[in-house]
């Protein structure tokens, strides 16, 4: 039992790390909270269920068309709506707040409110340790977002495109002084930003299928997330979704499935208490 | 090479330059004396692109700066070491001196660029895989200016060389621009009135956001007026 719910804890941990890396990214680079962050995952969801499911496509390579498109469409929403609101952030997390309801009544109208479920990749179960039973496509989808995370990672460390968002989100000015171009730095994180928050939703979707209003909780655990892993740490905001995962499964085995979001705020309060700058928090006020 | 015309700048709606004009020739070491609030880091803001002036040119190599973005003037030629060094606290010694040398004119000589910085301050090479943020207040000075050097500017500007820096530490600092030469044009901004004529060949002082004299350093060095304002004799 508990060998089980600290697996699926990861399971969902690593999803909501890949979704938080995503906020922490244009949290970091631009000083914007992309409120409809939440429905670029759902969205990628759908799009892996439209072209796997409906159009026959293989589910990896609708998986990758997915995320492409949502990170097109990130780049299309950073042009026209994000870019006019530089220099106040209030009006960008109003249109943020404005897609994400746009975006949830056209998800409604499309797809209906039945839940979507692209189809697995993979089928079967794995004996894990020997101790349980553990369906293949969650360890699957574990495995997936190991990979995109380390290889996030690894962009950040070895690229020059890493050192850039390290740079910028250091020191944006002095960024600027060493030659970057901080308006299309913004374009690509943002369109990355969202294209994290596609893998996380192509990812998962198989496991836990798609509604119109599931941005929702999506993109607040992610807020919390990088609330809880500090404020413009990557490798904090990696933790705490592991963190938010592995508690909310073991409260909802050993007390009750309903109090899910209540864990989530316990712990959120409980770090910001003893560690107000969040658990790899490094940013002075 | 370097010239600017008749120039205000603005921060929000308070002036802080008032027509200010200098000039600087190919090689040459100018400083810009004031004292604190005087306006010469907006100044530095205003050449680099981080301050659109309101009035006013900024000639450079033949080229009007004023509306280009920072990222394009510094790959025309111009660095700046900031005002507080602003090195990248986050990232090690090595990967400060690569983001200099990001633009594209730096870029194909990175190596020997940072080769050429380590042998000019050879305690960054001995730290080149620290994390800038533990280097000392001298040594960070060292990697800021390594760092403008990355991009291989035909101008380099100093805001604050000495500010806060050990006497000891600001000569050997002094020592390895002088040994640069030439081959770069200096725009140094020093509150240390003496350090900065010593280190010049000319200075233009700035008072309350204008250009107030200038003059040959070893002139103004024995100069009563200068002597009596700023080096308080
Ligand atoms: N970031 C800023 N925002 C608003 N005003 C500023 C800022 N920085 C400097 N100032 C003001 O601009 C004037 C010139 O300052 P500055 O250029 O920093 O002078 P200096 O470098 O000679 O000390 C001062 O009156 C200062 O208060
Ligand atoms: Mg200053």
């Amino acid at each position: 039992m508990l060998a089980l719910s600290l697996t699926n804890g990861l399971v969902i941990g690593i999803v909501y790390a890949l979704t938080a890396l995503g906020v922490s990214l244009v949290v970091g680079i631009m000083n914007v909270v992309n409120f409809a962050h939440g429905e670029f995952y759902i969205l990628a969801g759908y799009f892996s269920y439209l072209f796997a499911h409906t159009l026959g496509i293989h589910p990896l390579a609708a998986m990758v068309i997915a995320v492409g498109l949502v990170f097109l469409l990130g780049l299309v929403v950073e042009y026209t709506l994000i870019r006019p609101t530089y220099g106040d952030d209030m009006y960008s997390l109003i249109l943020t707040f404005i897609l994400s309801i746009v975006f949830q009544s056209l998800f409604l109208l499309v797809f209906g409110p039945y839940p979507n479920k692209p189809p697995s990749w993979i089928k079967g179960a794995t004996e894990v340790f020997g101790l349980f039973h553990y369906g293949n496509q969650r360890l699957a989808a574990l495995a997936a977002g190991v990979v995109v995370i380390a290889l996030f990672f690894a962009m950040l460390k070895l690229t020059w495109f890493g050192r850039m968002i390290r740079a910028a989100a250091q020191d944006r000015e002095m960024a600027e002084l060493n030659g970057i171009n901080t308006t299309r730095l913004n374009l690509l994180s943002f369109g990355l930003g969202c294209a994290l928050a596609a893998a996380a939703g192509v990812i998962l979707a198989p496991v836990f299928p798609v509604t119109p209003t599931a941005g929702t909780p999506v993109a607040l655990t992610a807020f919390v997330c990088v609330v809880l892993g500090g404020m413009g740490s990557m490798s904090g905001c990696v933790l705490g979704g592991l963190v938010l995962g592995v508690v909310e499964n073991l409260g909802a085995a050993y007390v009750s499935t309903g109090y899910k979001h209540v864990f989530m705020f316990l712990i959120l309060i409980l770090v910001l208490l003893f560690r107000p700058a969040g658990l790899f928090g490094r940013r002075e006020v | 090479m370097f010239k600017i015309e008749n120039l205000d700048v603005f921060r929000g709606e308070t002036q802080v330059l008032w027509g200010v004009g200098l000039e600087v020739a190919p090689g040459e070491r100018v400083a810009i004396l004031g004292s604190n609030g005087a306006g010469k880091s907006s100044l530095m803001a205003a050449i680099t692109g981080l301050l659109r002036p309101r009035r006013g040119n900024i000639i450079f190599n033949d080229r009007a700066l004023v509306g280009l973005k920072p990222y394009q003037i510094t790959q025309l030629g111009i660095a700046l070491v900031p005002e507080g060094r602003r090195v990248y606290k986050g990232m090690s010694v090595r990967e400060n001196l690569e983001m200099g040398a990001f633009v594209r004119r730096g870029r194909p000589r990175l190596k020997e660029s940072i080769e050429r910085v380590f042998g000019l301050f050879p305690i960054l090479g001995q730290r080149s895989a620290q994390g800038a943020g533990t280097l000392s207040g001298g040594e960070q000075q060292m990697l800021a200016i390594g760092r403008a050097l990355m991009s291989l500017p035909d101008l380099l500007l100093i805001d604050e060389l000495s500010l806060g820096l050990a006497p000891r530490v600001t000569k050997e600092i002094y020592a390895a621009l002088a040994s640069l030469g030439s081959e770069i044009t200096v725009i140094l901004v020093e509150q240390n009135v003496e350090l900065a004529l010593r280190h010049s060949e000319r200075a233009y002082i700035v008072e309350s956001g204008r250009v107030t004299g200038h003059g040959v350093s070893t002139e103004l060095i024995d100069d009563p007026d200068i002597r009596r304002a700023y080096l308080g004799m």
